[in-house]
Formats: structure tokens, C-alpha cells, sequence
């Protein structure tokens, strides 16, 4: 467990910049948005909250595909594989990483939505469901990014990642909701897109939990293809 | 008796790509034994496959054929690479201060604690580094970023070592001190396998070298043996005739000189005749540069660019 965290630690502190710009950008949107009349304008305030969710689930696509193909790119992964580590273990940290920068922004997100959306009436509870929502969204769309990279450079990894999270959407609209709950990030960010002030929506566990098992088994097959591929080659 | 440190057998490496028809194969029917214990020299001109072998035995790679052990567990056991230290060509390091870079690498090893705290000091202070500690590696020159790398590699008291260009850039000095760091390892029963195009610090240190061409092994032996010329003699004789063999070297009244292995023994009785008092005869030694450009000379990567251009 200690050389996951290590490794998860590690990842957080080489991305770091982005991951700060993008809690400086969450912060200074909510700032902003407390110089408005948020009672009069919270629809755009809501609006602002949505986008900065997507944002999240972007965010964690590319940190997510470009984890090892950065490693593996400038050799430093050849140290690390080099010690008493599984591949499956630098996978699951490099995962972790991944994790620990969306708990950031989705806790960052949520507190200042507490500042914003809460002080016009928005429900707290459900504010903090939609940030676990966005949490595991986060985590399920990295850990299919994650899972293309281990083998693909980062363009076809991002490119198959926005395909493979948007066609159980599209499959869905089309033959029902069910479909949905293959690769849950689409079910989930709609739950966190359709939120609105009336407060109706219901709070159900099952896309979390399909989604957390789905994380295990992308894990595992990621696992599967790292364990087989070199990684001391040209990436380019 | 303990088994192979480093074991290849038969093993094939091919690498292919998505738009290349045919595979370039790095390795082919490869076929080594490290005995523990040793210092291993392993060389080759660019492109000949040391580093594809090395990374083999890491694990970083999966060979197309054939098989191999490292410490009598399977290339690749990650359990097993707890007792190896390994330095990467040109290597590369995360951004930290040295300290703190040392310490992250052995606890990635298992190590903990006060042994990590004690370690990591230890450590940098054999590598010279003591004083840069706290320094952040992305400011180190080279030198010092290998001498971190060499720190990393040390840090969990290996069994085996593997280094790739450990030394290609050192200074004089610091190359001393890596050598010696190396022949202490040795002495306390380590195994150290190291690629280098240095030949001078290989022919100072390793107990037996392998010479890799073009993927196959062209030459293997103990390095003392394989810098003995077969085909040459040095006689040292003194009592001689001025002129009396030209080519000779005088000194203090003693005559060396250089001579076919078969007209040793005519040269012997010509100096018997003469007068003279052989002292020696030994076979010519040359050094491994010598030998390395006899094996491989023509073949090179910087060769083949010169024929092209």
C-alpha cells in the first residue's frame, strides 16, 4: 500500500500546477460570482457550477491519458519500475493521483457552492451528492483514459476516452436509460447537469456504486495490458 | 553453489512498430551467465543491444523468445528487484531536492524510518553529495545528477547492481570515487554487471567482460585472458648487444621487444647465443580498447552515418 500512496503523492506533486490553477479558477469563479446579485442571477450561477463540473471530468481525461505516457516519455518511469513495484501497483497510483486531484476540486467546488448556491437556497445535502457524483465520474473517466494509455499515445487515448464515455449516452437517449449505467459518467454528470433549485431529484446510490465496481474492472484489465507491453521504448 | 546472478538464455528481442513492415530485432539468440560475485563489464558499439539486454533483465521489456532469470527468479519478479539497484542511461529524476529524492526511491523499495533516514545520508555522503543535499536536482550538472542516480540505485544495500554508463559523465575525480564505491560493493560479495564505453575504468574493475555486436554475443571471457595476445610475445632480456633486436626498448641495461608467438623460440636461442640473459616472456598485452575496436571495427553506428554521408 505504501509504494501506491508514494506513488499517488508523487503524481499529485508533478501536476501540480495544473491541479492549483485549476482550484485558483474554481475559487475565482466563486468569488466573482459573489459580487453579483445571486439571488436575481443564480440561475447563471448554477450555470457556472455545471460548467466547472464538466471541467473536472476533463481535467481528470488528461491527467489521466497523459500519466504514463509523461513517465514514459522522459525516462523517469524506468527508476520507479526499477524498485520492488507491480505495474499494477503504479497503475492503481498513478489512479489514486488521479483521485486525490479530483477529491481536491470536487471538495474546493462543493465548499464554494456551499458560499454560493448555498446562500440562495440551494440544498447542502445535495450539493455534497452532486460532488460525490462528480468525484466518480472523475475517477471512471480517468480510469478509462488511464486504460487506453497503457498502450496508446495520449491523442488516441483522449479521442477513445470521449468516445467510449459518450456512447452509453447516446445509446441511452435512444433506447433508455439503462444503457446508461455502461460507463456511468454520462448518467452521473447528467444527474449534476439537471440539477436546478427546485430541489425534486432524487438521491440514489446505484450509478455510484456501478460505477465504482466498473472502476475495479477497467483497473484490472488496464493491469492486464501494462503487465504485457514495454515500457522502455520510444513513445513517439 | 548459488545460482546465476543474471541469466540469458536463447533470447530473441524483436521490436516492432504499427507502420514498420518488418520488426528490428535488437537481440538474437543471446545467451549469458553472470556469476554472483562478480564485476561484469558489458560492451558494444551504439545499437548493439546492451541497453535492450539490461532492460530485459529489469523487466521493462518482455523478450519475443527465449528466457531468463535474475537472482533464480524470472526476469521481471518484482519481489526480486528489492535486491537490485539499477542506473539508467542518461538517467532521469524527478524534480525534488537530492535528499528527498533518495529517500522517495527507498522507500519505493520498502525501506522506512530511521533505517531510510540514515540510509539516504549515508548514501549521498559516499557519492559526495552530502553538501548538495537539500538542493533541488533540476539545478544539478550531470555529473551530479548521476551520482543521485547512482545514490537511488544504492540506497537498499543491493545484491546486484546494474548500471548502464555510470561513469560516461563523471569527472576524473569523481570517476575514482565511483570505482572505488564499485570495488567495495564487490569486495562485500556484491554483483555488479556494468555497460560502459569507458574502456579504461571496464578494464580496471571487471573480473570478466562480454562483447556484444549487432545482437550476438561476438566475445566472452575473463578480462585478463581476453587482453592476452595470442599471437604476440614480449621478451625482456639484458646483456645484449647494442641493436641486437631493433624495435627494442632500453632500460637499465634491459631489452624489451615484441615478437611473433612463433619465433619465441628462435628468439630465445638467438639471445642464448648472443650472449644474452632472457629475464621474461609474456604474452603481449593489449588494451580493451584495442581489442573492443579489433571485435567491432567497421560496425558501428558512427561508421555506418560516415558511410552513408
Amino acid at each position: 500500500m505504501k509504494p501506491i500512496l508514494l506513488i499517488a503523492v508523487n503524481f499529485v506533486r508533478e501536476q501540480r500546477w495544473p491541479i492549483l490553477v485549476l482550484q485558483f479558477w474554481v475559487l475565482g469563479l466563486a468569488a466573482a460570482s459573489l459580487l453579483l446579485d445571486l439571488r436575481r442571477d443564480r440561475e447563471d450561477v448554477l450555470l457556472m457550477f455545471k460548467q466547472l463540473a464538466m471541467y473536472g471530468v476533463a481535467f481528470s481525461v488528461f491527467f489521466g491519458g497523459s500519466a504514463i505516457y509523461n513517465e514514459r516519455r522522459s525516462r523517469r518511469i524506468l527508476a520507479v519500475l526499477a524498485k520492488a513495484i507491480r505495474r499494477r501497483d503504479y497503475l492503481s497510483g498513478l489512479l489514486l493521483g488521479v483521485g486525490l486531484a479530483a477529491g481536491v476540486f470536487s471538495f474546493v467546488l462543493g465548499f464554494t457552492g456551499m458560499w454560493t448556491l448555498g446562500s440562495i437556497g440551494f440544498s447542502t445535502l445535495y450539493l455534497w451528492y452532486l460532488m460525490l457524483c462528480v468525484l466518480v465520474a472523475c475517477l471512471l473517466a480517468a480510469a478509462v483514459a488511464l486504460f487506453y494509455s497503457t498502450h496508446l499515445n495520449p491523442w488516441m487515448s483522449a479521442a477513445l476516452t470521449g468516445l467510449t464515455l459518450s456512447i452509453p449516452g447516446v445509446v441511452a437517449q435512444e433506447l433508455g436509460g439503462k444503457w446508461g449505467y455502461v460507463l456511468p459518467v454520462y448518467s452521473l454528470m447528467r444527474t449534476v447537469l439537471r440539477a436546478s433549485f427546485q430541489g425534486d431529484s432524487a438521491m440514489t446510490a446505484w450509478p455510484l456504486l456501478i460505477a465504482l465496481i466498473e472502476l475495479v474492472m477497467l483497473w484490472l484489465a488496464a493491469s492486464w495490458v501494462f503487465e504485457r507491453v514495454d515500457v522502455a521504448v520510444a513513445v513517439d | 553453489m548459488p545460482p546465476p546472478a543474471i541469466q540469458f538464455t536463447e533470447i530473441t528481442k524483436d521490436y516492432r512498430a504499427l507502420f514498420r513492415k518488418r520488426p528490428v530485432r535488437a537481440l538474437e539468440s543471446f545467451t549469458l551467465e553472470v556469476e554472483t560475485g562478480e564485476v561484469f563489464g558489458f560492451l558494444g558499439p551504439n545499437g548493439a543491444g546492451k541497453t535492450t539486454a539490461i532492460h530485459l533483465a529489469m523487466g521493462f521489456v518482455r523478450p519475443t523468445a527465449g528466457v531468463g532469470t535474475m537472482l533464480g527468479k524470472p526476469f521481471g519478479h518484482h519481489a526480486t528487484r528489492r535486491r537490485v539497484g539499477f542506473l539508467a542511461e542518461n538517467v532521469a529524476l524527478y524534480h525534488r531536492p537530492a535528499e528527498n529524492l533518495v529517500r522517495f526511491y527507498g522507500a519505493l523499495n520498502g525501506l522506512g524510518g530511521k533505517d531510510l533516514d540514515r540510509s539516504a545520508r549515508d548514501i549521498l555522503d559516499r557519492v559526495g553529495l552530502l553538501p548538495a543535499a537539500r538542493r533541488n536536482v533540476a539545478k544539478f550538472s550531470r555529473g551530479m545528477l548521476q551520482r543521485v542516480g547512482l545514490a537511488q540505485a544504492l540506497i537498499h544495500d543491493p545484491d546486484l547492481l546494474i548500471l548502464d554508463e555510470p561513469t560516461s559523465a563523471l569527472d576524473p575525480v569523481a570517476r575514482v570515487a565511483v570505482r572505488e564505491l564499485l570495488l567495495s560493493a564487490r569486495n562485500r560479495g556484491k554483483t555488479i554487471f556494468v555497460s560502459s564505453h569507458l574502456l579504461s575504468e571496464i578494464e580496471l574493475i571487471c573480473d570478466r567482460i562480454a562483447v556484444l555486436n549487432h545482437g550476438r554475443l561476438v566475445r566472452l571471457g575473463r578480462t585478463a585472458d581476453l587482453l592476452e595476445s595470442r599471437e604476440r610475445a614480449q621478451i625482456t632480456a639484458r646483456n645484449l648487444p647494442a641493436g641486437a633486436f631493433p624495435g627494442g626498448a632500453a632500460s637499465d641495461g634491459r631489452v624489451t621487444f615484441p615478437v611473433g608467438t612463433p619465433e619465441v623460440r628462435s628468439t630465445l636461442e638467438k639471445i642464448w647465443f648472443l650472449g644474452g640473459e632472457v629475464i621474461s616472456v609474456n604474452p603481449e598485452r593489449r588494451s580493451l580498447e584495442q581489442l573492443f575496436l579489433e571485435i567491432t571495427s567497421g560496425d558501428s553506428d558512427f561508421h555506418k552515418t560516415r558511410e552513408h554521408s
